[in-house]
């Protein structure tokens, strides 16, 4: 068994902080996962958290995940909520829903159900976010299971059209596209929280000035 | 010491006590024995606590409120910190209940209100009024029963139990009915239990027989037993045991040994498959690099360190050797890439960011920096060469048709202007990008030294350095002399075009919040260009006034208050109007942030004002040298009828005597400075310039000198001659004196003066209308003069001969009434002076009828001495 490391990565990058001024927190980018029952939210988390994949189904009720990744090569947080697929939770999603700025809307290839139902968490979300233009990306997972595909790619790809969000197609056993999925997901939601910081900043430089480069 | 642990994830993030909670996260603890502590929420969890991996740790959550931190301490990292939080909550949960927890099927720790009773010390006993307590969602505040029931308790079993407490706990929610419904079953229930024992016998006769008959078989097999195998089975049972021990690890050692290798198959293949996140990573990187996902890669490159970086695995260390290879190698490329001009800024901070996340040793972003400056000095040095070949090219096909025009032109060819826009565009563009940059990293958003002062300096010059690049190469491009063959119109629409590329280059900088001083370095050459343009348009000016010689047709434009005019003195005002509208039109406005041009006393209005004078003086002496200019020609004095030989409107005007040219000169300065050189003061005042005025003194000083000298001349070579032929014909005239004449009429010298004036005063009062009395009044004054000298000069004269000579002067003074200066009546008066007075009355009478008779006689001719142009 290879003993795990811990510092090589760490030490350099905390090294660095110290030396600079105290570091602002990294942004913070709230995910949640939603999708019916089954359909492998729980795993593509796991997957993307700790590279584990879990062949036994335990269903969620509601897990939290946190961690730091770069992005565009800067260094962001996301903060991943894994929601109960199960109807028996349905009554407990608002107020999850609330406090999310992003979504990963999950089904599974080879269960047309899950993708129906996808239709109903979006309404939901968009219900309790109010919000259009709320980052989220559709994604079908058990990309692996191929043979035992029952939505067809195209029906996929038009739906994610209607609404106009991406589509990943992933598998949270193999790892395919896991991290695109959730990068590109967290790339929408720091274009989106920019763009609202931009004129904040804007200002800020304005009033700050130049003077303390060169004068 | 090892790493903290921290804790990354938990499932679920919310239950009640005694939830399974399953904790992953890194560093949790090299083995079982490593973990020493748990706390969830504050609660000590360390008991139910199972280690997994060290990324996992399953246990059950404690009696804890709220939301808290998962704090996991090991031996080998110390205390821990958590990413995220466990929020523990109580809830009542009945068996039909819905439940967001996962009640375990296997024995939880006591749950008071637990589905099923387990033990004695957790049973609770059922409902003494047989009523269900389901769906019992809205509770009675516990605190509040505590307060209510302050020794109570609401157990069943206890001592202290209050029925109180029972009821508002369980049935707070229960009708009046049920509860009604209740008594009664509980009613019926004590009834039953006093009966007491003796009827539980009877009902149970059956059983109890039974339980007799059992108790008398079991004494007897255990005497039997007791008879058999003595007092001590148990040495027997022991040997029995061992026995089957020997023989049980002789029949599995084989099938135990096989499933200890079947376990290792399995680990090695699950390693294999845990860790082909590892294997792959090659591949996958060289994959992305060539997709360009960086991203990806410096995360999976994070990850793989993150996970294998210590290891000791030799395979492992193979493959992470390879991979640092590539990660090398890919900075190498970045950091290539990023200094590689030219290169937008947005490309350029994303790889700094990336080489930044990559541990690269060196200030990626300075370097950025300072090859952005290089790239900047190189570009304008690029676009001097460019323009400085392409002007050489057109010089030399030119060069064979005619005069090399772009060597001609100066700072004012096409290829300067394009020359400027693209140095100022490119200077623009650049700094556009540098200093945000630049801002960037001093704000210490892109690692590196921002704190070194030695590096604000080293900034701040190369700005600096940038831009008075910038400007000295504005300046060879602009500033450049020459230029003499440009059209004016060209010159202006150029000179304003450099111009507004100079001045947008220096909004653009401006925009930028650059610091004053490369900011006064551009601004600087903006001004000195304007100062140039002013400085061209005078000198054009100039050189136009200068040519005026040239352009003088001698053609009467205008009669005027100052006699006739040509269009000399037109021509210099609309010169030197022109020029001020130029300069106020395209150099005078500041742009944004510039300094005014014309400033009283500063250096551009003092040349402003030396190159006014320069021009009105420079006109001033045009106009001497074409009145004093007369190709040896001499005055043409024959008489009258010359002057009036033609009108001078129809003559040809290449013709004119110099006399008339004389004379028009005169009325030119004259006019020119009663009438053009107030316009000129007008005009600049118009403009806004400061006052010339000392220019205007010191030109209208030299027109009066020239117009003296006109007088001067004039009267040199007009009045001498007229004076130089009264003495012969004074002689002529008194050798036909009779002496006992009677004189009744002046001599004919007399005549010959008056004529003589008449014709000056005709030609003069041609060219000079009114101003022209200045001309006559100087001759007649010389024509007295020269009585006076005369009748100085001869012996007192015989009383008729007085007579004569008091006739004489008397009808001249008549004659030339208007004309007379008061020097020219003493001349008259000192001439009269030294006749005798007229002796008789009679003499005096006879005297006036003469003169009545000579006013009548000559009325024609002394009108016309005395009238002017207009009144003819
Ligand atoms: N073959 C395959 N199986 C998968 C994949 N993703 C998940 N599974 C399996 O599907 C089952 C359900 O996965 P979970 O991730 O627990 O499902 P979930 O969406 O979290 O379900 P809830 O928590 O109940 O909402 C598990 O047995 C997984 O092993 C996949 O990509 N391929
Ligand atoms: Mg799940």
């Amino acid at each position: 068994m290879p003993r795990l490391c811990c510092c090589s990565c760490l030490e350099p990058r905390r090294g660095r902080t110290m030396s600079k001024k105290p570091a602002a927190q990294p942004t913070l980018h709230k995910v949640i996962m939603v999708g019916s029952g089954g359909v492998g939210k729980s795993a593509l988390t796991l997957q993307f958290m700790y590279d584990e994949f879990v062949e036994d189904y335990e269903p969620t009720k509601a897990d939290s995940y946190r961690k730091k990744v770069v992005l565009d090569g800067e260094e962001v947080q996301i903060d991943i909520l894994d929601t109960a697929g199960q109807e028996d939770y349905a009554a407990i999603r608002d107020n999850y829903f609330r406090s999310g700025e992003g979504f990963l809307c999950v089904f599974s290839i080879t269960e047309p159900e899950s993708f129906d139902a996808t239709q109903e968490f979006r309404e939901q979300i968009l219900r309790v976010k109010n919000d259009e233009n709320i980052p989220f990306l559709l994604v079908g997972n058990k990309s692996d299971l191929a043979d035992k595909r029952r939505v067809p790619l195209d029906a996929c790809r038009e739906r994610a059209q209607h609404w106009q969000v991406p589509y990943v197609e992933t598998s949270a056993k193999t790892r395919d596209n896991v991290d695109k999925a959730f990068l590109t997901l967290i790339r929408q939601m720091s274009r989106l929280k920019k763009g609202l910081a931009a004129e904040v900043e804007d200002e800020e430089v304005k009033r700050r000035g130049n003077c303390c480069i060169v004068c | 010491m090892g790493p903290p642990p921290v804790v990354t994830g938990i499932s679920p993030k919310e239950g009640p006590p005694g939830t399974r909670v399953t904790i992953r996260g890194e560093f949790l603890g090299t083995s079982a024995t490593d973990l020493i502590g748990l706390k969830i929420c504050g609660c000590d969890c360390l008991l139910s606590a199972e280690w997994k991996s060290k990324n996992k740790i399953v246990a059950r959550s404690g009696p804890c409120k709220g939301r808290g931190d998962i704090i996991v301490t090991t031996r080998s990292g110390g205390e821990g910190t958590s990413t995220v939080q466990f929020r523990g909550y109580h809830e009542s949960i009945g068996p039909v209940k819905e439940s967001a927890v996962w009640v375990e099927e296997a024995a939880p720790p006591s749950l008071p209100w637990g589905r099923r009773p387990m033990s004695p010390t957790t049973y609770t006993p059922p409902d003494p009024l047989g009523l269900s307590t389901e769906g019992d969602d809205c509770k009675f505040p516990e605190e509040e029963l505590h307060e209510m029931f302050p020794d109570g308790s609401g157990k069943l079993s206890d001592d202290n139990f209050q029925p109180g407490w029972y009821l508002l706990e369980h049935h707070s929610n229960t009708s009046y009915e049920d509860l009604k419904a209740g008594m009664v079953f509980l009613q019926r229930k004590v009834e039953s239990q006093k009966e007491g024992q003796l009827s539980f016998l009877k009902a149970n006769t059956g059983a109890v027989m039974d339980q007799l008959d059992r108790l008398v078989l079991l004494k007897n097999m255990y005497e039997e037993d007791q008879r058999k195998n003595g007092k001590e089975p148990l040495p027997s049972l022991q040997a029995a045991i061992e026995e089957s021990i020997t023989l049980a690890d002789s029949l599995f050692s084989e099938i135990l040994s096989r499933k200890d290798n079947a376990d290792k198959t399995r680990e090695a293949l699950s390693l294999l498959t845990r860790h082909k996140f590892l294997f792959q990573l090659p591949a996958s990187i060289d994959r992305n690099i060539r997709k360009k996902e960086y991203d990806l890669v410096v995360n999976d490159y994070t990850r793989v360190k993150n996970l294998f970086g210590n290891t000791d695995v030799k395979l492992f260390q193979k493959i992470l050797a390879e991979i640092d290879k590539k990660i090398e190698d890919l900075k190498e490329k970045l950091y290539t890439r990023m200094k590689t001009m030219p290169i937008n800024v947005q490309e350029q901070t994303k790889y700094i960011r990336l080489l930044i996340s990559l541990n690269w040793d060196g200030d990626a972003a300075w370097v950025a920096i300072t090859s952005r400056k290089e790239y900047l000095m190189t570009l304008m040095n690029k676009v001097k060469d460019h323009f400085k070949q392409k002007e050489e090219q057109e010089s030399n096909e030119k060069g064979k048709r005619k005069v090399k025009e772009s060597e001609s032109c100066g700072g004012w060819s096409a290829v300067r202007g394009a020359w400027a826009a693209a140095a100022a565009g490119a200077l623009a563009a650049q700094l556009h990008a540098l200093w945000p940059l630049a801002r960037r990293y001093f704000a210490g958003e892109l690692a590196g030294e921002p704190q070194s002062t030695q590096r604000q300096a080293e900034l701040k010059d190369m700005i600096i350095a940038a831009v008075e690049l910038f400007s000295e190469h504005m300046r060879a491009c602009l500033l450049a002399p020459g230029g003499k063959l440009v059209p004016t119109d060209t010159l202006r629409a150029r000179l304003l075009a450099n111009l507004r590329h100079l001045r947008e280059a220096y909004d653009s900088l401006l925009k930028l919040d650059l610091p004053s001083q490369p900011l006064s370095i551009v601004e600087k050459v903006i001004f000195d260009y304007r100062v140039h343009g002013m400085s061209v348009f005078l000198q054009r000016a100039h050189k136009r006034v200068k040519g005026l010689a040239d352009k003088e047709t001698w053609k009467i434009e205008e009669f005027t208050d100052y006699g006739a005019i040509t269009n000399l003195p037109h021509l210099l005002e609309t010169y030197v109007n022109e020029a001020f509208a130029a300069i106020h039109k395209c150099v005078v406005s500041s742009g944004r942030r510039e300094s005014p041009l014309l400033v009283e006393g500063g250096e551009p209005a003092n040349t402003l004002h030396k190159h006014t004078q320069m021009i009105l003086l420079a006109y001033v002496s045009v106009l001497q040298d074409l009145a004093l200019h007369h190709d040896d020609q001499e005055f043409n004095n024959s008489n009258l009828s010359v002057a009036l030989e033609q009108r001078l409107e129809e003559g040809p005007p290449a013709g004119r005597s110099w006399q008339q040219r004389l004379l028009l000169a005169g009325a030119n300065a004259h006019y020119t400075r009663r009438h053009t050189l107030p316009s000129i003061a007008a005009a600049a005042n118009t403009y806004g310039f400061p006052k010339q005025t000392l220019a205007l003194q010191a030109t209208k000083e030299a027109l009066l000198g020239l117009e003296s000298t006109i007088a001067e001349t004039y009267l040199e070579h007009k009045g001498d001659p007229l004076v130089g032929t009264i003495e012969p014909s004074i002689d002529m005239g008194r050798h036909k004196t009779d002496a006992d004449a009677v004189i009744d009429d002046a001599r004919p010298y007399v005549y010959e003066i008056i004529n003589n004036l008449i014709a000056v005063h005709a030609e003069v009062d041609s060219v000079c209308g009114a101003a022209s009395v200045r001309y006559v009044r100087d001759i007649c004054e010389t024509v007295c003069e020269e009585l006076a000298r005369l009748a100085a000069s001869a012996p007192p004269p015989p009383p008729q001969a007085a007579f004569q000579q008091r006739l004489e002067y008397t009808l001249l003074q008549q004659a030339c009434a208007e004309h007379l200066t008061r020097k020219a009546e003493n001349y008259l008066m000192e001439a009269l002076a030294g006749i005798p007075p007229l002796e008789s009355e009679e003499e005096k009478r006879r005297m006036d009828t003469i003169v009545e008779g000579f006013k009548k006689r000559m009325e024609l001719q002394l009108a016309s001495l005395n009238c002017h142009m207009e009144t003819v």
